[in-house]
């Protein structure tokens, strides 16, 4: 009778896969996610072009303009075809779109390999019978599956708008198109399970990542800026993405580097998993060290020393990415100018046509995006340092709530001021050294014009903080996210004006193009400083969360 | 009368649908060691993140040296400190700077008592803390709280992660508190520890306090027990006042008293007693008393480690 007590540990199935499985299934959904928001841009792109220019000759027009323009290749790549609704459509998705695949791959990969082991889910299932090379291997497997989601949902996209009558792209070059688009997501998943395994932390795999994004995206402006250095675009994974030359002159072959850096990457990430502890990366941080204590002597110095590496990195990249664009400006602008239907198109935003001016007008939405995405950072931050317990450290000794709060907002609204003007300054550095003829102030005022945006949606993410904290950073990004979609496909599905609001850019003047509209910043302002205010007062009235 | 360290009335508090803690009316004075016993999930954390403004009541108050935890919370935490159950310390810090931090935000360091403190726990501060064992972490918090001097220590399952060493040198610590007068909270689910720091002692289970009182006070509710060896034949004793669960084995019977002995020894005394044992009963065993009844075949389930 007791022999039926005493039994011992029953055989149960064993889970072979699980790393694999949790990961796919995370990786998929935002795979899919990710997908079905880069099919509506290419969606909204190619419907746009069909419909602006209906005739051979503003196309031909079009194309005589950007064809050789070495402003804007150098922003979009060169120009190939682009007197056909397929030819524009791949010059102007895919690059914007690889970037974006890029973050997307090298986040994406540090979350679910590097945070996940940090957080101490893998030790769990290591203590079982994986091997930490297998976890690798099977980490890549299931990232390689949300991949897969990713093409498939572009992919069902990009064939269902190309058999519109007026867009008529085949379904087989519709594939390759999802394809090359693709292939930079895929590189940059290789490239963040590679610095996970560098490195011990997310935020530094993730900023090691963005930095050979950072270089990579460099060497191909430079390579297509008309200046002899093409050859330099086989140097960059995104150059290779050009190469590919989809919807044009279709080169499969040149899938064959990508997919062999892809295999040795992913490679180089197995062999390294096998040869370090869980929990610390190949080049293991230095753990002894002298103490710094300059800026540790209360709250608001140690938000200023936790926020200083990703702060600094973002300087680094706005500031590059800003005078690139200034160097571009003065020959991007002679297109724009040049083109009636451009110039209509640009006119009826609001923009009068003005050479450098106009083009940096246009352009700097992307930098009031990425400013805005810094701000979304920081709400994320915030979040973290609630969810991850190290607010509690503070608020049980001889801190208040609030104080800690404005502490750490002020942080973020000098970080977000300063980076503001950088943006001003580097542009106009860039454009100066061209003689593009952009005044100084202007432009300083249009670096200052990107920020109210940042700052509402500060104001925002600490409102959702406030009151529920646990949506706090996928709301601050997914409002990000949501704004530049209303941004790019807003205008050209003719959305009503109630939508339009809902995006932080819209209230934004296209400067140094035009005149910031300081009245709508200031309003701007002020809706994130009553956000945060209120925030602020949820925040001191409610239970500190844990994840 | 001086103020209490910490005074609660009908504390309670109610996540979704499971009450955490129910009315809890609790008083510590200053100078005490208090001891908060219960098993995982009873709702030690969340009285203690409670008593911290961390978290907000559902309903009921509490009072830290008589300033109110919720509203006047900065107040109140100049005069304790905290050690939580988990260390989440910033990962990229040394232990020297989260020390210097935590002293500067405290406003207030013993810094000679600090560096005795060190050496004392054998902690290697210049690491950085992502490097620390949990072992590690939870002697850089205890060294963090114990620094300031506090007049309240709140103290979380402190000793998880320590070894015997280790916890050795964090019970002198607290005995020395309570010699310099310093008023300590401690939550616990190892008796022992308890059983050797503590005054008083609270019982905890499932958010309802069941028992408060002296280790002294506790010994009397539950039973003693007895085993007595006679000469000749056995009485019976199961018609004793207060005797229960009588066994009898030959000429040996055991059997448990509540209240007073009085009755039995009356009995025992014109019986003929050979030999007598008794024995009081230790905390682990008024803990089972609460938590779990031994099993049928007389063996007692530990409740602790
Ligand atoms: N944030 C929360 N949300 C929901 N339930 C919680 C939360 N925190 C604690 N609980 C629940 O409250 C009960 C008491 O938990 P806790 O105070 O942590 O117990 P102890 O510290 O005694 O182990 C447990 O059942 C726990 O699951
Ligand atoms: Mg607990």
């Amino acid at each position: 009778m007791l022999a039926e007590v005493t039994l011992g540990p029953r055989a149960v199935p064993r889970a072979r896969f699980v790393v694999a499985g949790e990961t796919a299934r995370r990786a998929v959904r935002s795979g899919a996610l990710w997908g079905c928001v880069f099919g509506l841009y290419v969606a909204a792109q190619a419907l746009t072009y069909a419909s602006s220019y209906k005739t051979p000759a503003s196309r031909e027009r079009l194309a005589g303009l950007f064809g050789t323009n070495a402003g804007i290749s150098a922003l979009n790549g060169p120009a190939h075809e682009i007197q056909t609704v397929a030819g524009f459509t791949a010059w102007k998705c895919l690059m914007v779109l690889s970037v974006m695949g890029a973050v997307f791959g090298l986040l994406t990969a540090t979350r679910l390999v590097r945070a996940e082991e940090d957080a101490g889910r893998w030790e769990l299932l290591l203590a079982g019978r994986t091997t930490r090379r297998g976890a690798c291997a099977q980490a890549l497997g299931g990232l390689a599956a949300g991949l897969g989601a990713f093409f498939v949902v572009l992919a069902a996209f990009v064939v269902l708008v190309g058999r519109s009558h007026d867009v008529g792209i085949g379904a087989g070059g519709a594939l390759f198109f999802a394809l090359c688009v693709t292939a930079s997501p895929a590189l940059f998943l290789c490239v963040g399970v590679l610095t996970s395994q560098l490195f011990g932390t997310r935020r530094r795999a993730s900023a090691y990542a963005a930095g050979i994004l950072g270089v990579g995206y460099a060497l191909r402006m430079v390579a297509d800026s008309g200046t002899g250095l093409e050859w330099l675009r086989w140097a960059t994974p995104l150059g290779w993405v050009e190469e590919l030359q989809p919807l044009t002159h279709p080169r499969p072959w040149v899938l064959v580097p990508v997919a062999a850096l892809c295999v040795a990457l992913g490679g180089a990430a197995i062999a390294l998993a096998g040869r370090r502890d869980l929990g610390s990366g190949v080049l293991a941080e230095r753990s002894h060290r002298r103490p710094r204590t300059t800026l540790l002597s209360g709250q608001v110095g140690l938000s200023v020393r936790l926020s200083l590496p990703v702060l600094s990195g973002w300087v680094l990249g706005l500031c590059a990415y800003a005078l690139l664009l200034g160097l571009v400006a003065k020959s991007g602008g002679q297109a724009l100018t040049a083109s009636a239907a451009m110039a209509k198109a640009i006119a009826r935003l609001g923009i009068p046509g003005a050479g450098a001016q106009t083009y940096l007008g246009v352009v700097f939405l992307m930098t009031a995006v990425l400013l805005a995405l810094v701000g979304a950072g920081q709400v994320s931050a915030m979040r973290s340092e609630e969810a991850d317990g190290h607010l509690d450290n503070l608020v049980v000794r001889r801190v208040a709530r609030p104080a800690w709060l404005a502490g750490r907002l002020l942080v973020a609204v000098v970080a977000l001021a300063a980076l503001g003007v950088g943006v001003g300054l580097f542009a106009w550095a860039g454009a100066a050294s061209q003689h593009a003829g952009v005044p100084f102030s202007g432009l300083l005022q249009a670096g200052a014009n990107i920020v109210p945006p940042a700052l509402c949606l500060l104001g925002l993410g600490t409102l959702v903080f406030g009151a529920w904290p646990r949506a706090a950073t996928p709301a601050a990004y997914g409002l990000v996210a949501w704004s530049l979609l209303v941004e790019l496909i807003g205008g050209s599905l003719g959305l009503n004006h109630f939508v339009l609001d809902t995006s932080i850019f819209h209230q934004m003047t296209a400067a140094p193009a035009v005149a910031p509209d300081w009245t709508s910043a200031l309003a701007m302002v002020l809706l994130g400083l009553v956000a945060a205010l209120a925030g602020g007062a949820a925040f001191a009235r409610r239970d500190l969360q844990g994840e | 009368m001086a103020t209490p360290a910490i005074k609660t009335e009908q504390l309670s508090k109610r996540y979704a649908t499971l009450d955490a803690l129910t009315d809890l009316d609790l008083e510590v004075g200053q100078g005490e060691v208090v001891g908060f016993l219960g098993p995982n999930g009873a709702g030690k954390t969340t009285t203690i993140r409670l008593l911290l403004g961390l978290i907000r009541p559902t309903h009921g108050r509490a009072e830290i040296f008589g300033l109110d935890a919720q509203r006047q919370s900065v107040a109140a935490h100049a005069r304790l400190a905290y050690v939580a159950g988990e260390a989440n310390l910033w990962p990229s810090l040394t232990g020297t700077e989260t020390l210097h931090l935590l002293g500067r935000v405290q406003g207030q360091v013993d810094d000679a008592y600090r560096d005795e403190l060190i050496a004392r726990f054998d902690l290697d501060t210049a690491k950085k803390v992502r490097a620390y064992s949990k072992g590690n972490r939870q002697k850089l918090q205890l060294i963090a709280a114990l620094m300031t001097r506090p007049d309240l220590l709140v103290l979380d399952e402190p000793t998880a992660g320590l070894d015997p060493l280790m916890e050795q040198a964090f019970r002198v610590c607290i005995n020395e508190a309570h010699q310099r007068g310093q008023t300590v909270f401690l939550s616990s689910h190892i008796l022992s520890e308890v059983e050797a720091l503590c005054d008083r002692v609270g019982i905890l289970r499932n958010g309802v306090l069941v028992e408060m009182g002296t280790l002294a006070e506790m010994r009397h509710l539950s039973a003693l027990t007895v085993e007595a060896t006679f000469d000749g034949s056995v009485p019976d004793l199961s018609a004793v006042p207060g005797v229960t669960s009588v066994e009898v084995a030959g000429n040996v019977v055991r059997c448990q008293v509540h209240g007073g002995v009085e009755p039995l020894l009356k009995v025992l005394a014109v019986s003929g007693v050979h030999e007598l044992l008794s024995r009081e009963p230790s905390l682990e065993e008024l803990f089972l008393a609460h938590y779990g009844a031994p099993d049928a075949e007389g063996h007692v389930v530990s409740g602790a480690r």
